[in-house]
């Protein structure tokens, strides 16, 4: 198994990929600590096998397990689903770690499927609702630097698991609560609340994820977090509309209460994640008083005075991250009603186009992954990413074209650039800055999508889709002339960053000579 | 979607090709029917006798070759005749003894008529309310269970000599139903505001419809009355005069442009004669809020016009006096709301805007807001690409050149 998986193609960088591809929603996703960021990603670029074999044979669970077992000191074989070095033992595990993520994934995007539900029984414009999104995002902005850390150091995974999936129940209640006694300004509190928990239980589901699976299945168990959080999502957008009309069928009428029990019951899927949460806990301690496992703490604390030693070119990277990023995940919120009133869809196959990207991202995510692997690049994929774009945000705004071209277009776009953009950051800083260069880029883009989030919801009340979209395109394209300044400067420069991959393998062995 | 309705698709307005054949009939139609920038716009008050309330707007558009006049009254129900002539001398003449007679044939003249190009006219006959409870979201068009409609012509309005203002070109006609029994409209009106305009503009409250000197904006807005159900929409009925046996047709027109209208896609048209003769203008949406905004909005329908016949709707004098006794009509309903989103029931108020006018209908064109972003967003990373492009390019050759002369 694990020859296999060391020779998995894309090996690093599907792992900078995975940080992408969630990075928008979770961002500290795949980083669990910054220490740990740093040790995936400096193995990406120097690549060394040996040394990645050594520590994963070191840090091999199920090695030890078995060392354990064969021990005299065993008091006695247990069942295959109870002992924790066995596969059987670790698939339990797995479910139960993509369970602890499934109810942040489907209450996160609860706005964007009842977006027109929320928007008439709270009566609110659309600027308001749309703060829905960026209450969750502000927390993340600093968050972001300090979730690794205080999982790492301050609470422990166990712990810090539970109390995040705490505030993600109590933040999702809040919410629910604010439809029930018709007080925006709870609703809001409530996915303040929400966010908090979000992106760092999100983190320390990752940390649970290295912990049992490094050196084994880690990049099929970051396959398989990535897919739940995509089908939590699709569920989500396809889920709560019928979820609201059944209620309101039983409740008799639509409004703020039946909005409020809908959210509630969309709420228990959090109850269920924090039911896994304890449940982890509990066979996390067991695994570790059974094998004697070693805490994984790793990582230093993010520098964050290392900011003004950032680089031209990671700055550049920064830029075509938010501007990128903007244009996808606020659109996506606000997409359901374009595609009704513009194209004359009906609410459930809006529902269902709006949550292509997802779709098409789960499954293509490691494909490009391998791609950007084999082929190298870099910075071509990016543009090639940012470009496609460009076109499908254009065909949305100046088309009538079946919209679906566009947003598949948009959810291919969207994956590769995840896949070709994270990793990039590794090439361009020192190994020490790792951590507060990944914490930095995700923190400003929490930062952007609050903001743009906002300037979103007003233009679309004021100017409409057409002028909306156009805003969309001009922050692609502002993305776009960073990725061709990037391009330049690196050329410029000398960079490596758009070196093939058979130029990377060239300068390692020259190097390592 | 709709029946009889065409559909076009594209940018702004139909596709090139119809576009530019209309352009080309445009310049073959008669002189009057062609657009003028600006017009001497004067609305007047026509007076009639003195125990009668003064009811009769003129309004009177003078061009450089050719004059409008639209003629906006509530003998009966509210109904305007308009009339195209290619003099800017027109004058329209009334006849009050003719008009208030039960045959008021002759009572209304455009002189000299042989100077007249085009001439229509829109009656409003009814307004109607369903109940729109059990009426699920993806239900047909059908808006619900009607109520019987409340007959524009049993209404009474108010003296408009006070409501009439020169410098904006607006003059409201306020009613109620001269008997109501249900006492629905003790707080409540319905009013129509027209307005003319004497250069083209657009109006800063949504849904911003693009007006020109041959057009009059008509806002229809009710207030206050009693629904007679907790989910009740409201409609209007309009009616107007056929040529031939064929109805007008109504277009719905699908745009990509949405920027003077949030979140509404479409402009639907009603177009008298296949020539550029006469139009009615209106965006398939209405507010129930007087500050109109996405929130408010409230999805309209029209229904394709149908033949009917004259006894069945309400007679207006003054159309009957411009136009004779033998004519066919065809009336429309347009309906607004949904059971499910923002009514009526909010604030008790509703409005809605159509634009009606001679010559071809107003187009809207992308506004150059939008299209300076796009040449900016699209033309930086190019001119960049290009630039840095040579730059590197001459960087590399340099050292090349000299190693050729060493």
């Amino acid at each position: 198994v694990r020859l296999s998986l060391r020779d998995l193609p894309g090996r690093h960088v599907s792992r900078g990929h995975v940080i992408a591809v969630w990075g928008w929603l979770w961002p500290r996703r795949f980083l669990p600590g910054p220490g740990r960021a740093r040790a995936l990603a400096s193995r990406s670029r120097v690549g060394a096998m040996e040394e990645e074999d050594e520590e994963a044979r070191a840090l091999l669970a199920g090695g030890a397990a078995r060392d354990g077992r064969d021990s005299p000191a065993a008091p006695r074989p247990l069942p295959a689903l109870c002992d924790p070095g066995r596969l059987a033992h670790r698939i339990v595990v797995l479910l139960l770690m993509c369970f602890l993520g499934f109810g942040g994934y489907f209450c996160y995007d609860n706005p964007a499927a009842l977006q027109t539900q929320i928007k008439r029984d709270m009566r609110v414009n659309t600027t308001k609702f749309m703060l829905l999104y960026a209450w969750y995002s502000w927390p993340n902005v600093v968050l972001c630097f300090f979730g690794g850390f205080l999982i790492d150091r301050v609470f422990g995974k166990r712990w810090g698991t539970i109390i995040f999936s705490c505030f993600v129940c109590i933040g999702q209640v809040v919410f629910a609560l604010g439809g029930i006694f018709n007080a925006f300004w709870l609703m809001e509190f409530g996915r303040f609340v929400f966010g908090i928990g979000g992106e760092s239980l999100a983190v320390a589901q990752n940390t649970y994820a290295v912990s049992w699976f490094k050196g084994k299945e880690l990049n099929l168990v970051f396959g398989l977090q990535l897919s739940m959080a995509r089908i939590g999502s699709t569920v989500n957008m396809n889920l709560m509309g019928w979820l609201y009309s059944k209620m309101e069928a039983s409740l008799g009428s639509a409004g703020p209460t039946t909005l409020g029990v809908t959210l509630m019951i969309g709420g228990i899927t959090c109850i269920l994640s924090l039911i896994c949460a304890l449940v982890l806990a509990y066979l996390d301690q067991r695994a570790e008083r059974i094998l004697h496992k070693e805490q994984g703490k790793t990582g230093e604390v993010i520098k964050l005075t290392d900011v003004k030693d950032f680089s031209l070119p990671l700055w550049l990277i920064f830029v075509i991250c938010v501007c990128y990023y903007v244009a996808v995940f606020p659109f996506i919120g606000l997409g359901k009603v374009f595609f009704t009133e513009k194209f004359g869809f009906s609410s459930q196959a809006a529902s269902a186009i709006n949550s292509i990207v997802y779709v098409i991202s789960a499954p293509m995510s490691p494909v490009f992954g391998l791609l950007v692997d084999k082929t190298g690049k870099n910075v071509i994929w990016v543009l090639c990413a940012v470009v496609t774009t460009l076109v499908s945000h254009m065909m949305l705004a100046f088309t009538m074209w079946n919209p679906w071209i566009a947003m598949c277009l948009l959810g291919l776009s969207y994956s590769l650039l995840a896949c070709a953009l994270w990793p990039m950051v590794a090439f361009v800083v020192p190994e020490h800055q790792l951590g507060t260069a990944y914490g930095f880029m995700q923190s400003i883009q929490n930062l952007g999508l609050a903001i743009i989030s906002i300037v979103a919801g007003m233009i679309l009340d004021t100017r409409g889709y057409l002028f909306l979209e156009v805003f969309f395109i001009a922050c692609v394209s502002l993305s776009l002339l960073s990725v061709v300044l990037l391009y330049l400067v690196d050329r410029a420069q000398g960079g490596n960053l758009n070196y093939s991959a058979k130029q990377r393998e060239e300068m390692k062995l020259s190097h390592t000579e | 979607m709709c029946g009889c309705g065409q559909q076009c698709w594209g940018w702004g307005n139909c596709a090139a090709s119809p576009m530019l054949l209309l352009s080309l009939l445009l310049s073959t139609a008669p002189f009057a029917l062609r657009g003028e920038d600006t017009r001497q716009v004067s609305l007047e008050v026509i007076p009639g006798w003195p125990d009668t309330p003064q009811n009769l707007l003129h309004v009177r558009a003078v061009g450089t070759n050719s004059t409008l006049h639209y003629v906006w009254g509530t003998l009966g129900p509210p109904a305007v005749v308009l009339v195209a002539t290619n003099t800017p001398h027109s004058t329209l003449s009334v006849n009050w003894s003719h008009l208030l007679s039960p045959e008021p044939d002759g009572g209304l003249m455009v002189l000299p008529k042989d100077s007249i190009q085009f001439s229509s006219a829109l009656i409003f006959t009814r307004l109607l309310e369903f109940d729109s409870t059990n009426v699920s979201d993806t239900a047909a068009k059908a808006p619900g269970k009607p109520y019987p409609p409340y007959s524009l012509a049993k209404f009474s309005w108010n003296n408009i000599t006070d409501s009439l203002d020169p410098t904006t070109l607006t003059a409201t006609f306020q009613g109620h139903p001269m008997n109501d029994a249900t006492r629905a409209f003790v707080n409540g009106s319905l009013a129509f505001r027209v307005q003319a305009f004497s250069r083209s503009s657009r109006p800063a409250q949504s849904p911003r419809l693009l007006h020109t000197a041959d057009t009059c904006q008509l806002e229809v807005t009710l207030v206050g009355a009693s629904p007679r159900g907790n989910r009740s929409l409201f409609g209007l009925e309009v009616a107007t005069l056929g040529r031939g046996p064929d109805c007008p047709l109504v277009q719905e027109q699908h745009s990509i442009d949405d920027e003077y209208a949030p979140a509404v896609f479409q402009l639907d048209q009603l177009l008298w004669g296949s020539l550029p003769t006469g139009f009615v203008q209106w965006r398939p949406v209405a507010y129930s809020q007087q500050q109109r905004g996405r929130e408010s909005a409230l999805p309209g329908h029209a229904s394709p016009l149908h033949p009917t016949l004259a006894y069945s709707l309400p007679q207006s004098p003054i159309v009957r006096a411009f136009f004779g006794p033998q004519n066919n009509f065809c009336a429309f309903n347009v309906t607004f709301g949904t059971s499910t989103g923002p009514g009526y029931w909010d604030q008790h108020y509703l409005s809605w805007s159509m634009l009606v006018g001679v010559g071809s209908p107003p187009a809207d064109a992308l506004s150059p807001l939008v299209l300076g972003i796009m040449a900016v967003a699209l033309g930086a990373p190019g001119l960049i690409l290009l630039g840095g492009g040579l730059f590197l390019l001459l960087r590399h050759k340099r050292p090349l050149e000299y190693e050729s002369i060493n």
